[in-house]
């Protein structure tokens, strides 16, 4: 027994050595030290998830030092925003890759939002990808316009899939039923874990509408499970050439936008913000990087600490106007 | 024949050095592990867990098979050469292991075990290649109810199985439900149950209470008992004669099989198919007296059925995400630290990698097989090591891995806690295990009963009108059943051969 306590006590003495050595230094001049971790909130394979791989596997290269991706998901995109935003130490080694759904759309979306705008600080934006509206393969409607004008009949009877109740397919949806007058309180939302949670509901006939990014839908409608009716953009996505866009068919309105970027704690010092910032600039203009992106779908669209910070202000005030009328905010 | 060829992509994909190096170390680590006394494999993956953490999801998960296959191939060399099982289902290789020990067959039984497993984790893997597929097949037709109810069915069968009441089983199962609760709502995105206090936001983290349950509690237990060195037989010959195999052949096949088919059923343990390969080797010898003073087939049988219902485990959880026994649900736990929700979509979206994992684990089997047979001097030397020193090295292992999953002391306040809470559950006999699949079933249980709520509008009878949720209710009445009666079968074995009660 005697013998046990005292190895017990030994071996405990080591591991706060052990401890507290990590604890010690935080110079921001030979940042990074040792291993950082990327939290990604929503599900593995989903566009953030792709996206914080690709900056990881760049940065990792860069700076010498290895890069995690930790997929935390749950609540929107919440339960990971939280854990690198507020549990995490902010020592500038826990980066959050954000979206829209677990920022802008959060916030405007819920009256009493756990993690606001405040609570980030902004480093840059990474890439934006344009929305589509997807539905089983063999469903009845043969264009977005046939699909709107069912939806205008029977709102009731619409289900959508979306990660959270004000997540990125809430304010897709709510802006696109808006504009054809179809009131949003009478469709049904089913929460999803992600994007490819989303698509295999949609693609098993158990919900009716996913509207995600042109890549999170690729997949499955590549292999003919689900069909895109529409693309949000001025253009055509070339990914599906044959898809027209909602403009094409007479939706003019629509502006919901898809993005992702990355946000530190707000107590994180600056100088760590601006090697991130400095970093990321250089990587948007490196071709292997564009290349990565363009294989998992996205478009670069790089903004700085400042522009991001700003475009993220503007778009919290337009969804939360686009919140308040449709009733996404109870 | 699709998955033959991702199967043999997945080869390739194991057959690189380091990828080697991760399956070697895996199955070495879980035998070590195994081999301790009083640890069986839920301990020894719940232990072994954080370290995997560091790797790619894939290499992460072949280690962890490797952990739980290497384990349980060490919990019976303890229970041959010790007589002491590590885990339930190695009660029926004591039986007839031990006293061939004693008669100086402990290598032979031995390598009959070591050969048993291998050829019956090499069955379970065939069938996984020609089952797995066609529940994937069926993948995307299930939808939210259809989860929820195969969920609930699975947990009522599992509950059934650990050998106490139901009644305690719920109430420790309705507990683990109640701390996955803790945190922010998976589908409202409001917090709760935190009472203010902001570490309770992100939720518990499961494997720190895993770790506390399971590593911690042992080590308290192992104070207590004041365990003994325990002299082991000697072993003097390792390689079993052409006699012993010619006598283990059919035993192997037969529990190969058995073990096989019954594993893919959730709720049959690999101690219910042990137990009953033991008693089907014993009826239909020609020599039953033989059972119980050593008889070669009286481990080959319970030994091949053991692993193929652990290769058979496999099917349901990778295809469906159900785990059909204690070890299983730690690997669940652990595919979701990755971000994997194993399910229908895990083969339609990581197929590769789920191939790969399933070729490792055949890899694994023939390090295990070539490793373990000139290595079983050293595996006996281990079980000399006393507990003084062994504890602490668990409480440290322990410690480190609580705090490594998020970096956080919280997590490590939280694993001590069960640590102590796990103790007194053991002392009073309360079941862990219900407590334990709760905790880690919980949120998808809960996030697929509010979806399918969504879909129907909150219409209850989504969960009897759906064809296939409908079927799956009609044959959980009838695995119930059989679950019940098997369970009974297998508690009052146990209780003959060992006198006590034990969770399995």
């Amino acid at each position: 027994m005697k013998k046990f306590c005292l190895s017990v006590l030994i071996l405990l003495g080591i591991m706060i050595a052990g401890c507290s050595n990590e604890a010690g230094s935080s110079d921001s001049a030979s940042y990074p030290e040792r291993q950082i971790e990327l939290v990604v909130p929503f599900a593995a394979g989903g566009g953030v998830d792709l996206a914080a791989r690709a900056v990881a596997e760049y940065l990792s290269k860069e700076w010498g030092q290895s890069i995690v991706v930790t997929n935390k998901t749950g609540g929107g995109g919440i339960v990971g925003a939280q854990y690198a935003l507020k549990e995490a130490k902010p020592d500038g080694y826990t980066v959050l890759v954000n979206n829209n759904s677990s920022t802008t759309m959060y916030e405007a979306g819920t009256s009493n939002p756990t993690i606001t705008s405040k609570d980030n600080k902004f480093v840059s934006r990474i890439a934006e990808a344009s929305l589509t509206y997807a539905v089983k393969a063999d469903a009845e409607w043969e264009s977005f316009k046939e699909f709107s004008d069912w939806v205008k009949a029977n709102p009731e009877e619409l289900t959508w899939a979306s990660v959270g109740p004000a997540g990125f397919s809430s304010f897709g949806v709510a802006e696109w039923l808006d504009s054809i007058g179809v009131d949003y309180k009478q469709t049904s939302m089913v929460s999803s874990e992600g994007a490819s949670d989303s698509t295999a509901k949609v693609a098993g006939g158990h919900v009716i509408l996913a509207v995600h990014n042109v890549g999170e839908v690729y997949s499955l409608a590549e292999s003919g499970k689900i069909k895109v009716l529409a693309v949000q953009s001025s253009e055509r996505s070339p990914l599906y050439p044959d898809v027209p866009t909602v403009e094409e068919e007479g939706f003019t309105s629509l502006k919901v936008k898809w993005w992702t970027g990355l946000s530190f704690a707000a107590d994180v010092p600056d100088e760590i913000v601006e090697k991130w910032d400095e970093a990321v600039a250089k990587m948007e203009k490196d071709e292997d990087f564009i290349a990565e992106l363009e294989k998992i779908k996205l478009e670069p669209s790089y903004l700085n600490s400042a522009d991001f910070t700003k475009a993220v202000k503007e778009e919290t005030e337009l969804y939360t106007k686009l919140a308040e009328t449709t009733g996404i905010r109870k | 024949m699709e998955s033959i060829l991702y199967l043999l992509h997945g080869f390739s994909e194991v057959l690189t050095p380091f990828n080697l190096l991760i399956v070697l170390l895996g199955s070495l680590l879980g035998t070590v592990v195994g081999v301790l006394p009083g640890l069986g494999p839920t301990s020894a993956i719940a232990i072994l867990l954080p370290m995997t953490t560091i790797l790619d999801p894939t290499q992460g998960i072949m280690m962890m098979a490797g952990i739980y296959y290497g384990s349980m191939y060490g919990g019976s060399t303890t229970a041959i050469l010790m007589n002491i099982p590590g885990e339930s289902s190695s009660v029926p290789t004591t039986l007839d292991g031990y006293p061939l020990a004693k008669m100086g067959k402990g290598g032979a039984a031995l390598g009959v075990a070591a050969i048993g497993s291998f050829l019956a984790g090499s069955i379970g893997l065939i069938g996984l290649v020609l089952f797995a597929p066609i529940l994937a097949d069926q993948a995307l037709k299930f939808g939210p109810p259809e989860y929820f109810t195969l969920m609930l069915i699975a947990l009522l069968i599992l509950f059934n199985m650990t050998g106490f009441s139901l009644a305690k089983s719920i109430i420790m199962g309705l507990f683990g439900f109640l701390i996955s609760l803790v945190g922010i709502g998976i589908s409202s995105g409001v917090p709760r149950f935190h009472f203010g206090f902001d570490a309770l936001l992100g939720g518990f983290e499961m494997i720190s209470i895993i770790i506390g349950l399971f590593a911690i509690t042992e080590v308290l237990k192992g104070l207590e008992e004041n365990r003994v060195r325990i002299k082991h037989e000697k072993i003097k010959n390792v390689y079993p004669n052409k006699d012993d195999m010619k006598k283990s052949m059919f035993p192997i096949l037969r529990g190969s099989l058995l073990g096989f088919f019954l594993g893919i059923l959730p709720g049959v343990s690999a101690t219910i198919t042990s137990f009953l390969s033991y008693d089907v080797e014993k009826k239909i010898s020609k020599h039953p007296e033989k059972f119980g003073k050593g008889a070669i087939e009286g481990v080959a049988g319970p030994e091949s059925a053991n692993n193929a219902t652990s290769s058979g485990g496999f099917i349901p959880l990778l295809a469906l995400g159900i785990p059909a026994s204690p070890p299983l649900a730690i690997l669940l736990a652990a595919l979701m630290i990755y971000g994997l929700t194993p399910g229908p979509v895990l083969f339609e979206q990581n197929s590769q990698m789920v191939w790969t994992v399933i070729a490792s684990m055949f890899i694994g089997n023939i390090i295990l097989l070539i490793l373990n047979l000139p290595l079983i001097g050293l595996w006996a030397k281990l079980t000399e090591v006393p507990f003084g020193i062994l504890g602490p090295i668990i409480l440290m292992v322990s410690i480190l891995g609580a705090y490594s999953v998020r970096n956080s002391m919280f997590d490590v306040v939280v694993a001590i806690i069960f640590g102590i809470l796990g103790y007194f559950f053991h002392k009073y006999q309360w079941p862990i295990i219900p407590f334990v699949l709760c905790l880690v079933l919980g949120p998808k249980m809960e996030s697929s009963f509010i979806q399918s709520l969504e879909i129907s509008s909150g219409n209850w009878l989504i969960f009897f009108e759906r064809p296939i949720s409908l079927t799956l209710l009609l044959l959980a009445a009838v695995l119930i059943i059989v679950s019940i009666f098997l369970t009974k079968r297998t508690k009052k074995r146990i209780k003959q051969e060992t006198g006590e009660h034990m969770e399995f």
